[in-house]
């Protein structure tokens, strides 16, 4: 009931979605169908059914939910393994990002069993049989689990996640006490696999003009930044109702950051400073 | 002048339509399959309460017209009132009057930038919701046995 981090996957569950229609407000091209269902080879023992989000772009139907019945005794214990499994054994058309597989990337960021996380740090043996995997929520689909990435990296670019100074470059480093420095701390350590910005509720309903706890826990990032002195511009560009403002505190950003970083926190943080410049 | 912060000088660039096969591309599912948890749902019910409380104070001004407007009007609401069905009604806008006014404390106090640890966020949560419970509890007991 208590969660103490976000890694913690809950347990008991009164709802595992809202009590609303599966299709509700879907438009047409992006409803879901039943797909194949895919059982494991003879001789399986131990075996866990995974309910996986398909689409196919070169073909015009709709996306589908194919049923893959993985053996867990030849897979590793991570979500990413299981689909590494089913790309090698079972279906070589499944499309997804990978890269590291420790969880420090960012590229396999997807949603399991209605949370956001990083499949190569989320347990098999966390997820429901079936395990339900999707894409990232709210996401345009390029194909089966591979989201659209590119309105959220224009949004993180809009916030300008870069050094910005008056004062003549030194002729080594920029000197910064510990202190100063403790205070990017939850904020640097962001691996932008956007996990938040498509968990937050608000950013489904404004996904053009709410710029999203990922994009906005870097402009804290470099607010808080003691050796960046474009501080009045930076607030100065998130002056409108929409960009930092549509943040209700929903707290679903805290809730699935698989690194465990606080949005919620640091977008409290902006809005204090925003409100301390008025004066 | 900064360095390095010529970005927002660039003229805004004129919108580019994409092309038929990003148009047909489908939105993955969001509330449809998404995982209600403490965080969103105590956020889209302190949204309900209060839409219900705006009801409520309707419902209240109505009672206070009914009051004004003399005896038979006033008999007349408080008999609708009295029945079952109005009582419970009349729970229930208790309940999101309470549950409106826990959630909008915890959202003051989250304005101080305090509570935003995710096991404070879950404990305050919890608390929010016996508290309203507790205090609709208490409402009604005192209503119905204390005020003669």
């Amino acid at each position: 009931m208590i969660v103490e981090s976000s890694s913690q996957v809950a347990r008991a569950t009164l709802l595992k979605r809202f009590p609303i229609p599966s299709n509700f407000g879907v438009d047409p091209k992006s409803r879901i169908t039943r797909g194949k269902t895919w059982r494991a080879p003879n001789g399986a023992k131990r075996t866990k059914l995974f309910d996986v989000y398909r689409y196919d772009p070169e073909s015009s139907e709709n996306p589908r939910l194919d049923r893959f019945e993985v053996d867990l005794d030849e897979c590793g214990p991570m979500v990413l393994d299981a689909l590494f499994w089913i790309k090698n054994r079972v279906d070589s058309t499944l499309a997804f990002r990978r890269s590291c597989r420790e969880g420090v990337c960012g590229s396999c960021a997807m949603n399991m069993d209605g949370t956001n996380w990083l499949a190569c740090t989320r347990f098999i043996s966390d997820l429901a049989d079936p395990a339900k995997i999707y894409p990232l929520t709210s996401r345009s689909i390029i194909k089966d689990l591979v989201p659209e990435l590119t309105d959220l990296l224009a949004q993180y670019e809009l916030i300008e996640p870069w050094l910005q100074t008056r004062t003549r470059e030194p002729e080594k480093e920029r000197p910064q006490s510990p202190e100063e420095r403790a205070q990017l701390d939850g904020y640097y350590e962001c691996i932008l696999c956007f996990c938040c910005t498509s968990a937050c509720p608000s950013h489904w309903w404004n996904p053009k003009r709410f710029l999203g706890p990922a994009a906005l826990l870097q402009a804290w990032r470099w607010l808080t930044d003691s050796r960046d002195e474009a501080t009045e511009n930076r607030l100065d560009a998130l002056e409108d109702s929409f960009r930092l403002y549509r943040c209700h505190t929903i707290l679903n950003c805290t809730r699935t950051c698989p690194k465990g970083l606080n949005p919620g926190r640091a977008i409290a943080e902006i809005k204090r400073k925003m409100v301390e410049r008025r004066g | 002048m900064l360095n390095n912060s010529t970005h927002r000088n660039e003229p805004a660039a004129a919108p580019v339509v994409p092309p038929a096969a990003i148009r047909l591309r489908p939105l993955s599912p969001n509330i449809q399959i998404y995982r209600p948890q403490l965080t969103s749902v105590l956020s889209i019910a302190n949204r309900i309460t209060g839409v219900i409380s705006s009801i409520g104070t309707v419902a209240l001004v109505a009672w206070l017209a009914a009051a004004a407007l003399g005896p038979t009007a006033y008999s007349g609401f408080q008999g609708e009132i009295a029945s079952v069905p109005g009582q419970v009604i009349l729970a229930g806008f208790t309940f999101a009057f309470f549950l409106h006014l826990c959630a909008g404390i915890r959202h003051l106090v989250w304005d101080t930038v305090h509570g935003f640890e995710l096991r404070t966020i879950y404990i305050s949560g919890w608390a929010v919701v016996f508290a309203s419970i507790l205090l609709t509890v208490l409402a009604w007991a005192i209503s119905l046995f204390v005020i003669t």
